[in-house]
């Protein structure tokens, strides 16, 4: 049976223009049309969402969970915020990993290049999880493709 | 496109430190599968280790030096502690990934604090020994300068 994948953007990203031109002319669709792309030469069926609405977000992440065996989210600012909104990510990702589904967090940009607060660690929740931020749309790729990988592994 | 994958310190030991965190594949295995795949896309892959922390830097200064298009570093433990690697990995212009095997976001938290990766342009991470060839297989697609 097809193994079914969730890609989910957070807030703010159906807007991409903000991002430099090494990412070349990046947009949501350019994202979703390489993902899907992707997918299809993997054998994945493709979920994908984006959401300005922050209780939309963790509904697709929690309610929705039994629709899908893996998760590529782009959590925007949820990451890296020492806030409620952190708190209520780290536990939706804890929930999908318990599931032993796999999800992988990824970024755009590199997260790490803004701000100057070299120190200032990364807010990753618990549970097994893959990372890939700042290689623009193949962030996603290579996200897939490990996905896709993982999946094979488990069955 | 010529590229580094330079590794620090024990990573020799792949394969039998903490094989659950880190999987069974030894850093061999895992130079192997690059230098391959990376042959198939015509990328040529220098692949190395070492333990010290000057020979890391004096590594990525020889990328400087002979004009390397791409490095991939896994500084490991002195992804915590090196401001020298952080301070050599700046002055190299071409693209530069910090990758990890597993994600150090979620252990220890001594782990937590990166210098290599805001030096970096991208941070691959947690996707177990097979992201050093996931990362390798896309290199040719990303718009990288080739000198």
């Amino acid at each position: 049976m097809k193994k079914k994948l969730l890609i989910l953007n957070g807030p703010g990203l159906s807007d991409l223009s903000v991002y430099d031109e090494f990412y070349g002319n990046i947009s949501l669709e350019t994202i979703e049309k390489k993902s899907k792309e992707v997918c299809k030469e993997l054998n994945l069926e493709l979920d994908f969402r984006q959401t300005d609405d922050e209780d939309e977000l963790f509904g697709f992440l929690l309610k929705d969970s039994e629709k899908f065996d893996a998760v590529i989210i782009n959590p925007v600012g949820y990451s890296h915020a020492l806030t409620a909104e952190f708190a209520r990510y780290r536990l939706a990702i804890k929930t999908l990993t318990l599931q032993k589904k796999p999800v992988t967090e990824v970024h755009i940009a590199n997260i790490f290049k803004q701000g100057s607060d070299i120190t200032k660690p990364l807010q990753v929740p618990e549970g097994e999880m893959g990372f890939v931020s700042g290689l623009g749309v193949y962030s996603y790729v290579i996200a897939i493709n490990a996905i896709s990988k993982k999946l094979n592994q488990h069955t | 496109m010529k590229v580094y994958v330079i590794n620090g310190p024990n990573i020799n030991l792949l394969g039998t430190r903490e094989p659950e965190i880190y999987g069974y594949e030894t850093l061999d295995d895992i130079a192997k599968k690059c230098i391959e795949n990376g042959n198939k896309k015509g990328i040529d892959v220098k692949f190395m280790q070492s333990n010290y922390e000057g020979e890391l830097v004096g590594w990525i200064q020889d990328a400087i030096i002979n004009k390397i298009d791409a490095i991939v570093i896994n500084a490991a433990a002195y992804t915590h502690t090196s401001i020298a690697i952080h301070d050599a990995f700046k002055s190299f212009s071409g693209f530069k990934i910090e990758l990890h095997i597993s994600n150090p976001h979620l252990r220890e938290s001594f782990r937590h604090i990166t210098y290599v990766a805001p030096a970096a342009d991208a941070v691959v991470a947690g996707l177990g020994a097979d992201g050093y060839s996931h990362v390798i297989d896309l290199l040719s697609d990303l718009p990288i300068k080739i000198n």
